[in-house]
């Protein structure tokens, strides 16, 4: 092993450069503090770097994770031997999951926050509140919204929670798949709403909205029209002039000092090289899985079982957010486009809040997408090859449209993220191993969302509809949704870390991805995720970083406030 | 190395004329486009025979010079470092299931027909296929069916997969995949679908290749959204 030469000490290390790290790099340098920021991937441009290209961006994963690079493996039961499976393989690189993503917008609900308050302990599952509320968060979303970009449509949504700033810029034109989703809802009375989107449709703080490719989904945008933390609070981190940003630097390790106070990291640069670089407070943004791995990796004489896990809670209650679908085929004359369009289109937050008499907890927000580009566009069950192959993509490609949801599945201790203990990476470190089972709330959900998916595509004049449900019992990890590992709560004794997200046992270690999550929200995650980096990296900058500590009230979303509210 | 975002571009997109095999021997060649014609035959429309389904998928055989084009199209990327050394072991791996997967048709050919896979009839090329792939031909989408569906995924990754699952997989990306890669020649497969895929994959990158035309223009939110309605329109 080469070693270079140690840099200096800084304020801030940020482990991960993707919607976490760079919201919390934009706070915290505009605040003034000296932040290194590693990113394990590469800093790609995207105008450079991004095109139409369906073979290059979705058959070979020039963003994914490659798993040969990062295995993962995968297993349902404890006693199993791993797989080595791609699961949930979010790109690795500046930018993170905002680069390829097609931006999913919505808001969590003030029910997230508080499922155990609202449905007691569930059996199998651990149930928890968050140690803060949906009040907390919403100067957040909002700030986020507004700095980052968004699309949405004022007031469309009957269920939507207290907002205290409109849009900033109005949803993209309907798609004809889309047009057919709301006149399916009118049918049915659902109230259907331009689902929120990270992108901007007008001229928006230097940006010109000018990407009408429909290369959209899983491509990244050459246009600067999606908002990415690439594209937007990356190169605003560095106008500061605060921000050390240095790519293709994998971190390997939170290193501890004698008085058991982090350190700083040591990672492999590009060439090989080891290098330590010490900082006053170390940020891990890495996602659920990836900073819950680099946590066990960490282990010291004062952290035998991992950094920060005195717990023993380090990689428990891990939440995936399962996609789940229903496809409709349709032999009407007039074509419904399977390709034009965002991915994202109308959606639903109708069936959101739980119901009883469906017999589970918990509901989804359901949404409408295109279908996609010609090599991958697909339905279960299609014929694979020969002419009724050939047949099933001429008659269909542009007569087809998809209903989904992600999957609110419910937290279990044992679905974990740990150590394998025999696979290892391209720098011969354990690769993560998840262990997951699904709740059966998780699979009754499903199959009810699902159902309702198969009932508006029906409205919709569908002749032929194909169910996907949650049969096989565990997630495929076909999102790039990762929560729960590095649990925020009041407890130290069950929870990693505070309502800060500092970690308990650490008081200059913080973890500001989803693995903070105490449960998985039923939203596509994201906004919650940055709002609540850009929260907590408020409280570094403006508290921590003053020398100073505070605490929120304990209890938050009691139930002496649901009583009242 | 060389970091990502600075990988070189290198050769040419793959010239729609090119006749010349750097990965297959000419049996190779002659077989893999045989079952191609199979997995995506030649109706009314053109199908993997025109599109040269067996030519994209040579040039992404033959190494790693062809996995990853330029984004403006202009050429192809030369990758370094722990990437590249992925993808030198993806390759050599799928470059051995081909290998396998053509001498296979060519036994279970011999086994029941003879000589080998290129000389059989379409039916018995389809009886062959059918044992590789160890399910029969499928049948046409009907309204009912039923059975479990399993989930699709976003991405895909071709480590792990059989011959046969490659070679279905890899001709309809030769099928439908832009023309840079070497096959879709003269955009024959959009055309069978009716993907109004662009010229070039620069015109993709500057605002020129644009799909608006497909999103509705005369629209009026209240009236796709009637709580707007009720609530005095937008």
């Amino acid at each position: 092993m080469e070693y270079a030469r140690k840099p200096d000490p800084v304020d801030v290390v940020i482990v991960g450069m993707g919607a976490s790290g760079g919201t919390a790099a934009k706070v915290l340098c505009e605040a003034g503090l000296n932040v290194v920021g590693l990113e394990r991937g590469p800093w790609l441009r995207s105008r450079e770097h991004f095109s139409g290209d369906e073979i290059k961006f979705l058959n070979r994963t020039y963003l994914w994770s490659d798993p040969r690079v990062n295995p993962r493996t995968v297993r349902t039961e404890e006693n199993e031997t791993a797989v080595p499976t791609p699961f949930s393989m979010v790109p690795q690189m500046v930018g993170g999951g905002t680069v390829h993503w097609a931006g999913w917008l919505p808001r969590p609900r003030p029910s997230d926050f508080m499922m155990r308050t609202l449905h007691g302990d569930i059996e199998g599952a651990s149930l928890a509140d968050w140690p803060i509320t949906y009040d907390d968060l919403e100067p957040y979303l909002s700030k986020v919204e507004w700095a980052f970009g968004c699309a949405g449509l004022d007031g469309a949504d009957k269920y939507e929670p207290y907002r205290s700033t409109p849009y900033p810029t109005p949803p993209l034109p309907p798609t004809r798949a889309g047009k057919r989703f709301y006149e399916a809802c009118e049918k049915l009375g659902i109230n259907a709403m331009p689902i929120p989107q990270a992108l901007v449709s007008q001229a928006y703080r230097g940006r010109t909205p000018s990407n009408w490719t429909s290369f959209w989904n899983g491509y990244g945008d050459p246009s600067g029209m999606r908002s990415s933390t690439l594209d937007t609070f990356v190169p605003e981190a560095l106008a500061t002039g605060n921000l050390d940003l240095r790519s293709e630097c994998y971190v390997r390790e939170v290193t501890v000092g004698p008085d058991g106070r982090a350190r700083g990291v040591v990672y492999i640069d590009a060439l090989g090289r080891e290098i330590e670089q010490d900082a006053t407070l170390v940020l891990l943004c890495l996602g659920a899985v990836e900073s819950a791995r680099l946590m066990l990796m960490s282990k010291s004489r004062q952290f035998p079982d991992g950094l920060a896990n005195s717990s023993g809670q380090v990689g428990r209650n891990a939440t995936f957010h399962e996609y789940l679908f229903a496809v409709g085929l349709f032999n009407d004359e007039q074509p419904l486009y399977g390709f034009p369009g965002n991915y994202i289109s109308g959606g639903s937050f109708q069936f959101y809040e739980t119901d009883y008499d469906r017999g589970h907890i918990g509901g989804a927000l359901i949404g409408a997408s295109h279908v996609g580009q010609p090599v991958n566009w697909n339905f279960p069950g299609r014929p694979a090859w020969g002419s009724a192959g050939k047949d099933a993509d001429r008659d269909f490609y542009n007569h087809a449209m998809k209903i989904g949801h992600t999957l609110h599945d419910l937290p279990v201790a044992s679905n974990r993220v740990d150590l394998d203990p025999d696979v290892k990476d391209a720098w011969g470190l354990p690769a993560a191993r998840i262990t997951h089972k699904a709740h059966s709330n998780d699979i009754a959900l499903a199959k009810w969302q699902v159902d309702k998916n198969v009932e508006i595509l029906e409205a919709a004049g569908a002749w032929k509809t194909i169910p996907v449900y949650l049969e096989r019992g565990r997630a495929s990890g076909n999102t790039c949704h990762q929560h729960g590992t590095v649990r925020m709560g009041t407890d130290p004794a069950n929870t990693v870390l505070n309502e800060w997200c500092q970690a308990h046992d650490v008081d200059n270690l913080y973890v500001l991805d989803g693995a903070s999550f105490p449960t998985a929200t039923g939203v596509n995650p994201t906004l919650t995720i940055m709002a609540n980096a850009w929260r907590c990296a408020d409280y570094i900058a403006q508290v921590h970083g003053k020398g100073r500590r505070e605490r929120l009230p304990r209890a938050r979303s009691g139930p002496q406030q649901v009583a009242a509210s | 190395m060389t970091s990502m975002a600075d990988w070189p571009i290198v050769l040419a997109p793959v010239d729609p004329d090119a006749a010349d095999r750097l990965f297959f021997t000419d049996h190779e060649w002659d077989t893999i486009e045989a079952a191609t014609t199979r997995i995506i035959p030649t109706d009314h429309d053109p199908g993997a025979r025109e599109a040269r389904a067996v030519r994209f998928i040579d040039r992404f055989l033959s190494g790693i010079d062809y996995v990853y084009a330029a984004a403006d199209g202009s050429g192809f990327l030369r990758m370094s470092g722990k990437l590249a050394d992925a993808w030198r072991g993806r390759i050599a791996d799928m470059q051995e299931t081909y290998r396998r997967g053509v001498r296979d048709l060519d036994a279970i050919a011999g086994q029941s027909f003879g000589p080998d896979f290129v000389s059989l009839s379409d039916d018995q090329q389809d009886f062959v296929l059918e044992r590789i792939s160890g399910a029969p031909k499928p049948v046409p989408v009907v309204r009912d069916a039923d059975g479990a569906n399993p989930t699709i995924q976003v991405y895909a990754f071709d480590d792990g997969l059989s011959f046969f699952d490659a070679l279905v997989a890899h001709t309809r990306q030769g099928f439908y995949g832009d023309p840079v890669y070497g096959g879709n020649r003269g955009r024959v497969g959009w055309d069978v679908i009716g993907f109004p895929g662009p010229d070039s994959l620069k015109d993709t990158m500057d605002g020129t290749y644009s799909v608006r035309e497909y999103y509705l223009d005369d629209y009026a939110w209240p009236d796709l959204i009637p709580h707007l309605r009720q609530a005095g329109g937008q």
